[in-house]
């Protein structure tokens, strides 16, 4: 629970600080949207007199102090109209402002050069915001919008192509991007294999990603941080909207129950069953649907709560031979209670449940695993004056491991119920961290995380000769799982292993005119958790095993550089960033590693390390008719796992060779040169187009070098790891929308949208496997392609 | 130490779209291959070892026989605990059964060496195969393995994916309170590498599903061969290495290394130690192991 103390101190230090200043007083409040009262995150607050100015945070609220004094402020949002309101500043102040929506008028679509400016000024770099309108326009397979498609746009983003689960942000691996839905963790961000994403994006109202210069408030996972937020639901009145696609429909009813205080929202989407069945003539099943829920309560102009949950399953089972389901679900509850004007308070609570099951009737196998974790987490903001803000906070997060429960799905079968040993972990964390104008020029935030991960006892654990549970063959070169000698049984009081690390942050920006900016940033990122996997993209597979005695947490430096730049009174403005990081102690397996119901994971892996560095470009046109963006990254991924130091026994050396030799290799998503062009035109008040084009350098992978027979087999086999690539990936996709004329005089607004994916028909190639063909008997390479040329319909609605 | 069952590698992307392409590959040189799996039958009174020698291929080509440069030979002893040297009891010479075969077996006539009588298939027995090849020298060591029976083969009716499959349940009988592996053989170099963890001392029944339909009156030979973990390893690799899923369950490919290794100039050839050379070995494995054969006609 909050501690009053720490905050107090705090503000008496600060205030100690400030006291040489002129008097001064806060102007504060709330922003949200006039039509449907849902707050708005990240509005610029300005005040062009001072040159200074804020945003509002994720919960709508802003704050600044300012000397005493008449001031002009201007409130700008994109895509909304601008509010100017003179103030007389002689007390502290409380404005909520309401903003209105720009009309679909072309002229007026013009992007406020105060909200560029932020962007030109704040220290915060290496972060892309995506506006949903934009997630929606973009065209995607089978017309379903999609969040982490559209991410897949950015610079320093890629995906391992259709067929593939989560996202690579800077060279980084799936399991390393945070993915906080409200606040809360989710674990698995697909739908059916990655074909569509876990987020509807009619529940969503803002979306930021964050790539480097990641603030302490955010820990846990090294790569990124993917912050989404729901809306909160419309407290002024009863709206629905949906849509009827290709592969899922969905439907979101949002309304007050008590009018201007309390709102509801409920989401629902689900995609049609058998959804492949057309493909192929087998007896299959496959769909997944999900479910948003929120409910927000103003209780008075200090305090405020949130009640949101989301559930989602995925279903996908041939024959019912074989049946995979696997979801997330979240329950959280948050209360925003503001100590003063100044200090603004978040608790949120958390419940996150992660499942995963796989059931095979033909070995009479089932196998059930999953995560739950529950979490805490108390973040507090304090706008202390205009050119400073301090943030801090804690969080503990507690873990229970599932790494399945095996059982026999038959009476007849023979497999015998066992459950693996769960694991137990507790993680917590205190940062604090400081956004401050050191000059008009200079700006620095600047802070601290301190992390500690408790690997707690469990009930079985087994104990390895010399604490080595992979052991090394010097004859075959070969890593192979180790006899325990012993199973303890430590109890879950006790502690495995603690670990604890300082996580410092810094990113300071320069700005050299209005226009102009020069940025920097060091940050420093523990991630306790792994995600299990050793196929090329991250589903089904989906398997988390905590830090402990034999596998380290990874850690991460990251350091980059930026040139920001606004063209033409911000018609188009330029990104441009280069960075480096590198990470101790990333996971690999050892060849022929299985980690599917592996009670003792610790035998298939080493700690290793990894390293990616590149440079991004992003190019966008802001303004008029024709809107939209061009992303170039040229970057590198490489890790390697070496031999660990070798240790005498009995005056025998254990040299070792490390996997892969030891030497550095591509990671599956190391992809040279990324390219993303994104374009929007507005051609009337009915028509719109959309298009995008994506170049990918060809995943690494490999080839054989040779094949040979054994006992009948014909086994290809491979030299070093990752030495060839699959064949460039590219394709362009358009789309149209149409907003039919008799919109105009009714409650009910529709729109539809034709799409058609992959114009040209590339048939990129998901994967190149090698075999032989069983009629001719002959080798063949096989590419393995997943869409061609899709063309889609979707009808949208609201009223 | 405890693997997991692995019949996950078939399922593919069945709604994705094949097709064969051409892929410039980057060829090795031909390293030895030597498949010198050597079933034991206990009803005889000898043991058969046969061991094929062939070099390997770029991937479009096929393997072509060799020849060694003189007999094998195949060690046999009891290896004392204590001491790291097995002092061979006994041993056996290979010779090519006709010129250009690539195909060894035993020749009694071969002074010192004899036949391999039964009663060294017992538990505890050590077999080491020395073989020359182009001057190289090379090397594996093994322990003889028994294994169980098979209880049963049922034809079963279902498929897992398609229509073109058929389907054979298999019924055999866990040892209790023991680690055990087993390898199928389903004939057309179709195998299986199984372990007991989740059936230890059970009586267990699964289905193999065979890619193909068969005539009416066609026999099946079905195998059950004994495996230490080394040799489950290998074959394990060996089935998800030739699988052409493409599939979600995918693991990356990686060089299958045998038991079978270059010691040519070695000089620390106690502790085997060759990591200053990886790249020195041969392809393919060394195994005396028991096995237990049933056939089932199609109806």
């Amino acid at each position: 629970m909050p501690n009053k103390t720490f905050p107090l101190s705090l503000i008496l230090f600060l205030i100690s600080l400030t006291t040489y200043a002129q008097q001064k007083y806060t102007l504060s409040g709330v922003i949200s949207e006039a039509s449907s009262n849902e707050k708005l995150i990240g509005v610029t607050v300005a005040v062009p007199e001072l040159r200074t100015g804020t945003t509002t945070n994720e919960y709508g609220f802003y704050s600044i102090t300012l000397p005493e004094g008449d001031y002009e402020i201007l409130v700008s949002y994109l895509g909304f109209s601008d509010i100017t309101q003179q103030i007389e500043l002689n007390t502290n102040r409380k404005i909520n402002f309401n903003m209105v929506e720009q009309a679909e008028e072309l002229d007026e679509v013009i992007v406020s050069e105060d909200a560029e400016r932020t962007n030109i000024r704040q220290p915060q770099m290496s972060v892309n915001t995506i506006a949903v309108q934009t997630i929606k326009q973009i065209p995607v397979v089978l017309g379903e919008a999609d969040v982490i498609k559209s991410l897949i746009l950015l610079p320093g983003v890629t995906n391992a192509g259709e067929a593939s689960s989560g996202f690579n942000v800077r060279g980084g691996a799936a399991d390393q991007n945070l993915i906080l839905l409200d606040e809360a963790i989710i674990f698995n961000s697909s739908h059916l294999f990655g074909f569509f994403s876990v987020f509807n994006p009619d529940a969503i109202k803002d979306v930021k990603l964050f790539k480097g210069g990641i603030p302490s408030r955010y820990g846990g996972r090294v790569s990124s941080v993917l912050e989404i937020f729901q809306k909160e639901g419309n407290s002024k009145e009863l709206k629905v909207n949906g849509g009827i696609g290709a592969v899922a429909s969905r439907l979101l009813v949002e309304g007050p129950i008590i009018k201007d205080r309390t709102a509801f929202l409920a989401g629902g989407r689900a995609s049609y069953a058998h959804l492949f069945l057309p493909l192929f003539d087998i007896d299959n099943r496959a769909y997944f649907y999900d479910l948003n829920t929120k409910i927000n309560h103003r209780i008075n102009e200090r305090n405020s709560i949130y009640l949101s949950g989301y559930f989602g399953r995925d279903l996908f089972s041939i024959n019912d031979n074989f049946v995979n389901i696997y979801g997330n679900a979240v329950g959280n509850f948050r209360w925003n209670h503001l100590f003063s004007d100044k200090l603004f308070s978040n608790l949120s609570l958390i419940y996150s449940d992660y499942f995963y099951g796989l059931e095979l009737d033909f070995v009479g196998f089932e196998w059930d695993s999953g995560i739950q974790n529950f979490n805490v987490k108390y973040d507090l903001k304090h706008y202390v004056n205009d050119k400073f803000q301090i943030n801090y906070g804690l969080n503990n997060i507690y873990y229970v491991f599932n790494p399945g429960k095996i059982k026999p799905n038959s009476p007849d079968s023979g497999i015998v119920e066992e459950q693996l040993t769960k694991k137990y972990a507790n993680e917590n964390a205190i940062y604090i961290d400081v956004e401050q104008d050191v000059t008009d020029k200079l700006s620095i935030n600047y802070g601290i995380r301190a992390s500690q991960f408790n690997r707690l006892g469990q009930d079985e654990f087994f104990v390895y000769q010399n604490d080595n549970p992979v052991i090394f063959d010097p004859f075959t070169l070969t890593y192979q799982e180790a006899t325990p000698i012993d199973t303890i049984n430590p109890g879950r009081s006790g502690t495995l292993e603690k670990y604890f690390n300082i996580e410092p942050r810094l990113s300071a920006s320069y700005t050299f005119n209005e226009n102009t900016s020069v940025k920097a940033s060091v940050t420093r990122l523990a991630q306790y958790l792994h995600l299990l996997s050793n196929t090329s993209s991250p589903t089904p597979l989906d398997v988390w095993t905590p830090s402990g005695p034999y596998v380290e947490p990874q850690l991460l430096n990251q350091y980059a550089v930026g040139f920001f730049k606004n063209l033409r009174q911000g018609e188009f403005s330029l990104e441009l960033e280069s960075f480096y990081k590198d990470i101790e102690n990333r996971i690999d397996y050892i060849d022929g590693a299985n980690l599917i119901a592996n009670n003792a994971i610790e035998q298939v892996i080493l700690n290793g390390e990894a390293r990616a560095y590149g440079l991004e470009l992003l190019l966008r046109k802001n303004e008029g008719q024709l809107t939209g963006w061009l992303a170039y990254t040229l970057s590198r991924s490489e890790q390697r796992t070496p031999g660990r130091t070798p240790t005498f026994d009995n005056g025998r050396s254990n040299l070792e060779t490390g996997i892969n030799f030891g030497e550095w290799y591509s990671t599956p998503f190391d992809k040279t040169h990324d390219i993303a062009l994104y374009g929007n035109y507005e051609l009337n008040e009915k028509w719109s187009f959309n298009t995008n084009f994506i170049y990918q350098t060809g995943q690494p992978t490999n080839f054989p070098v040779g094949q040979f027979e054994f006992q009948e087999l014909v086994v290809p086999f491979f030299g070093l790891r990752n030495q060839q690539r699959l064949p460039d990936y590219h394709r362009l996709d358009i789309s149209a929308k149409l907003v039919p004329k008799k919109n105009r005089n009714r409650k009910l607004q529709s729109e539809w949208v034709f799409s058609i994916y992959n114009v040209y028909n590339r048939m990129n190639a998901a994967s190149i496997n090698f075999r032989q063909n069983q009629d001719t008997g002959r080798n063949e390479a096989i590419r393995t392609s997943i869409f061609g040329i899709v063309p889609a319909i979707t009808y949208n609605f609201k009223f | 130490m405890r693997r997991s069952l692995l019949f996950f590698g078939i399922i593919s992307l069945i709604w994705s779209c094949e097709d064969v392409i051409d892929v410039e590959t980057q060829p090795e040189a031909p390293r030895l291959v030597v498949d010198a799996v050597i079933r034991v039958d206990t009803t005889q009174q000898f043991i058969e070892a046969r061991v094929t020698v062939t070099e390997s291929s770029d991937f479009f080509s096929e393997n072509q026989p060799t020849q060694l440069d003189e007999n094998a030979t195949i060690f046999f002893g009891e290896p004392d605990p204590n001491s790291l040297v097995v002092e061979p009891l006994g041993c056996a010479s290979l010779a090519e059964t006709a010129p250009g075969t690539g195909i060894y077996e035993i020749d009694p006539d071969v002074f010192p060496c004899g036949r391999l009588p039964m009663e060294l298939a017992r538990p505890g027995m050590v077999f080491r195969l020395l073989m020359r090849h182009k001057g190289r020298t090379y090397y594996a060591i093994t322990p003889y393995v028994s294994t169980v029976p098979i209880d049963d083969l049922q034809l079963g009716d279902q498929t897992l994916f398609d229509e073109d499959e058929t389907e054979v349940q298999v019924t055999f009988t866990d040892v209790e309170n023991q680690e055990d592996f087993y390898v199928f053989d389903f004939g057309f170099g179709e195998f299986l590498a199984v372990e007991d963890q989740f059936f230890d001392g059970q009586q267990f029944e699964f289905s193999y599903f065979y890619d193909q339909t068969f005539e009416s009156g066609q026999e099946l030979e079905i195998s059950i061969l004994g495996a230490d973990q080394p040799f489950f390893n290998y074959m394990d690799l060996l089935v998800e290495q030739t699988l052409d899923d493409g599939g979600v369950f995918e693991t990356p490919v990686a060089t299958v290394r045998g038991n079978v290794f270059d010691i040519t100039g070695l000089d620390n050839v106690d502790i085997f130690d060759n990591v200053e050379r990886p790249n020195d070995f041969a392809l393919g494995y060394f195994a005396v192991v028991q096995e237990y054969k049933e056939t089932i006609v199609i109806e």
